[in-house]
């Protein structure tokens, strides 16, 4: 009876443990997988590494958007502060000045590069933090 | 008026599943078969009568263009074809929420008829039926009522559907998609049934197998469907996005496909049972948390809508609640179900044990992937978002282990053990074979990428094995089973198709003038900007391009289109598609500069065809399954 019980014991700790390594390998992949989330305000006060991939949402700026061959160039802005953005491609048909985005690249020397652009299937979109701050 | 027909339709149906529901929990106490059971019977299956006829008004109401009601004017228009005036129903919360309901209700009253008066589990099995549907109904009519009427008068034109959402393939992607997620509700109920009952020694699995089976197809057709439709109408050229809401619909799949196994073993050796069990539970619990992610709008997802807390904690209470209510009478139970007999180590059992394990994992590791961003939130205010890197990381040792198991476990014996020879000298053709493919491939393809070349290897492992036991199996004339074949080479397939797709593909950003012509590499020898057409449509304007390419030596001629819809002032790029056995020649059209030109994104995408053959390999081989179980 004593010695099942120990035995129950070992399988449970055994257990535990595979499970916590499970678990922390799973983590660890997760924090060097995940991409954090700035408005554009935020992401010049946090001092971005270049080389650190992250996501940068705000509007479009109105009659900021330019293009060079296949390069389009424009400004996200959080009406507080302004980061100008390259994109080499086609942008998604929702994308359109004055109206919400999201970049998914990196940010060096005063220019975001995005690798993709997100915009919504809901043409009323806009990111979460700047319902609150759209002007009129 | 007959809007308010179909609503009190909807609310007298709500009436008689709780008359149903209080008639069978006293008749259930009481415990034994009687006349009066009839009369429950009687009101469950007409109280959901009552739904079909609701939903049937409703869609006449959409097909009539009854704008007055809140929900079609917001989301119809009347020139829309009268199909879409239909799918137009579920392309919003609401409208998708009824059709939800209307399918639960659907696979209940078929599946409770299916049973005969005295099963024993008939009772029980309604019961949690009627709660369920019970449940979803109350928060349909409370929170998200799709009878509303503009008061006093309605407007005159309705609002249009979303463009991209008028195509074939997302008109019927929801409704099979909810078949196949509301299709484990049987499994659900009948297990709950099955563990409150007590009876343990009573044989469950072949009652529910087929049904479970069903639910599958349509779960992978829909998943299936929704992945195509995304691939040819997005123009990203990608077919999965790691985004929370295809996240959500996979891991009820992961757990669906486990479960199917399980049943299988369970009903043949009697001691995965406990896993079958729990694993039958499981795949409810998580479409219910898939609804709940998705329509509460707690996660910012493509697919999710308008974000509302009352409907979030309503979903989140009510899932919550039966999931424990199960998962409550599985632990209960538990003791009772220890069996003495161990699995044996090397049996098919273990090897099924071991991927069911894994299968569990993978599910974990989804879940953690979707609710990450929002536990890190809430502790330290940190916005992330988790994207393909994650889970391609987390998944390709998995789907190499799942994959070495399968293959040992072709060659695994029920309930007996291996002996470490007989499996060596039957798994090492594979393992050869395999290596030299991927050595090959490597030599031809000179890319190299760690996480795709071991899908391709996982591939690769279970299309040879089953492709040596199939030869084997036909020179002498043994058994195999033909479904389990078909389905596995379909798997074998899809890991291949998607990892050389990935190493494959590329993109090319083009900006050319009318009438121009570039060359691209040594594949794509001539782009040729020929012509440009405005055309005007029922409801749109088109913008049509025709390009002429060079593509290994072929010659192609795409018009991609860019399209400009009336109601919404809404613009989708159309793309133009040249498909071969092995690629995609994939192409869209982007904005007209300042100068002039046009920009062209062209994509060239490899084993795309492979993966949606692969998908209907699988949804073959279950069709194969139950047709045998019929005939035998």
């Amino acid at each position: 009876m004593l010695k099942n019980r120990k035995k129950r014991l070992q399988k449970f700790f055994i257990i535990m443990l595979l499970s916590a390594i499970g678990a922390s390998l799973v983590l660890f992949a997760l924090n060097s997988k995940l991409d954090l989330f700035y408005s554009p305000s935020e992401m010049l006060a946090a001092d971005i590494k270049p080389g650190y991939r992250i996501k940068l949402g705000g509007m479009v700026e109105i009659d900021s958007i330019k293009r060079e061959g296949t390069k389009v160039l424009f400004v996200v802005t959080d009406f507080e502060v302004k980061v100008p953005v390259s994109f080499d491609g086609i942008v998604p048909d929702l994308f359109k000045e004055n109206s919400g985005v999201v970049v998914l690249g990196f940010y060096s020397d005063g220019l975001f590069v995005a690798e993709k652009i997100f915009a919504k299937h809901d043409e009323n979109y806009m990111p979460p933090e700047l319902t609150r701050q759209e002007p009129g | 008026m007959i809007g308010e027909i179909a609503h009190f339709l909807a609310l007298a149906s709500a009436l008689g599943l709780i008359l149903a529901l209080i008639f069978n929990a006293f008749f259930y106490s009481v415990g034994r078969h009687s006349n009066q059971d009839i009369l429950s019977y009687k009101l469950f299956h007409q109280s959901c009568l009552l739904i079909f006829i609701s939903f049937g008004l409703y869609i006449y109401l959409a097909i009539t263009d009854d704008f007055s009601i809140s929900y079609i004017a917001n989301h119809s228009n009347s020139q829309l074809p009268i199909f879409y005036k239909i799918t137009s129903i579920w392309s919003a919360h609401e409208g998708s929420m009824f059709l939800w309901i209307v399918f639960l209700t659907l696979w209940s009253t078929l599946f409770i008829s299916s049973l005969s008066f005295k099963h024993p589990l008939k009772k029980g099995t309604m019961l949690m039926l009627t709660i369920i549907i019970l449940g979803f109904l109350l928060f349909l009519l409370i929170t998200s009522n799709p009878f509303e009427r503009i008061l006093p008068f309605g407007v005159l034109e309705g609002a249009d559907i979303n463009p991209v959402l008028q195509d074939p393939a997302l008109a019927i992607h929801p409704p099979l998609l909810y078949l196949g997620y509301v299709g484990f509700v049987i499994s659900f109920s009948f297990i709950t049934a099955y563990l409150f009952h007590g009876d343990i020694h009573y044989p469950w699995e072949k009652d529910i197998k087929n049904w479970s089976f069903v639910a599958w197809i349509f779960l992978t057709i829909g998943i299936t469907l929704g992945s195509w439709w995304a691939y040819y109408e997005l123009g990203w050229g990608g077919y999965w996005f790691w985004d929370p809401v295809e996240n959500v619909a996979l891991m009820p799949w992961l757990a669906a496909t486990a479960f199917i196994h399980s049943l299988f073993a369970s009903s043949k050796s009697n001691i995965l049972k406990t896993w079958t069990l729990f694993l039958g539970i499981l795949i409810f619990a998580l479409s219910l948390f898939g609804a709940f992610i998705v329509r509460s709008g707690i996660i910012d997802s493509v697919h999710s809508f308008a974000n509302d807390p009352q409907r979030g904690l309503y979903l989140l209470g009510f899932s919550g609640f039966i999931t424990l209510i199960s998962l409550g009478i599985f632990a209960y139970r538990l003791p009772n179900m220890q069996s003495s007999k161990l699995i044996v180590t090397g049996s098919k059992e273990s090897f099924l044990s071991m991927n069911n394990i894994l299968m569990l994992t993978a599910i974990f590791s989804i879940f953690l992937g979707v609710t990450y961003p929002l536990i890190l939130e809430f502790i330290n205010g940190d916005k992330v978002s988790i994207g393909p890197p994650y889970y391609n990381t987390i998944f390709a040792p998995l789907i190499l282990m799942t994959s070495i198991f399968i293959m040992i476990s072709l060659e695994a014996l029920w309930q007996r053990g291996m002996q470490a020879r007989t499996l060596l000298i039957a798994v090492t053709p594979t393992f050869v074979i395999s290596s030299l493919i991927l050595y090959f491939i490597w030599y031809f393809v000179q890319i190299f990428s760690l996480l795709a070349y071991i899908g391709i290897y996982s591939g690769l492992l279970i299309i040879i094995s089953y492709l040596l036991k199939g030869a084997i199996s036909l020179k002498n004339k043994t058994y195999i089973n033909k479904g389990s074949f078909i389905a596995h080479l379909g798997l074998g397939l899809l890991f291949f198709a998607v990892s050389m797709n990935s190493i494959l593909s590329y993109q090319k950003n083009i900006n050319l003038f009318l009438g121009e012509q570039q060359f691209i590499n040594n594949s794509i020898t001539e782009f040729k900007f020929l012509d440009l057409q405005n055309i005007k449509a029922s409801n749109h304007d088109v913008v049509s391009a025709e390009i002429f390419i060079v593509h290994d030596g072929q010659p192609i001629y795409l018009n991609p289109e860019k399209r400009k819809y009336f109601a919404r002032g809404q613009i989708t790029s159309e793309t133009a598609i040249y498909a071969t056995a092995l690629k995609d020649t994939y192409l869209t059209i982007g904005d007209q500069l300042d100068d002039g030109s046009w920009t062209f994104s062209l994509q060239i995408n490899y084993f795309i065809k492979w993966i949606w053959f692969s998908s209907a390999l699988m949804v073959i081989g279950i069709l194969m399954t139950i047709f045998k179980k019929k005939i035998s």
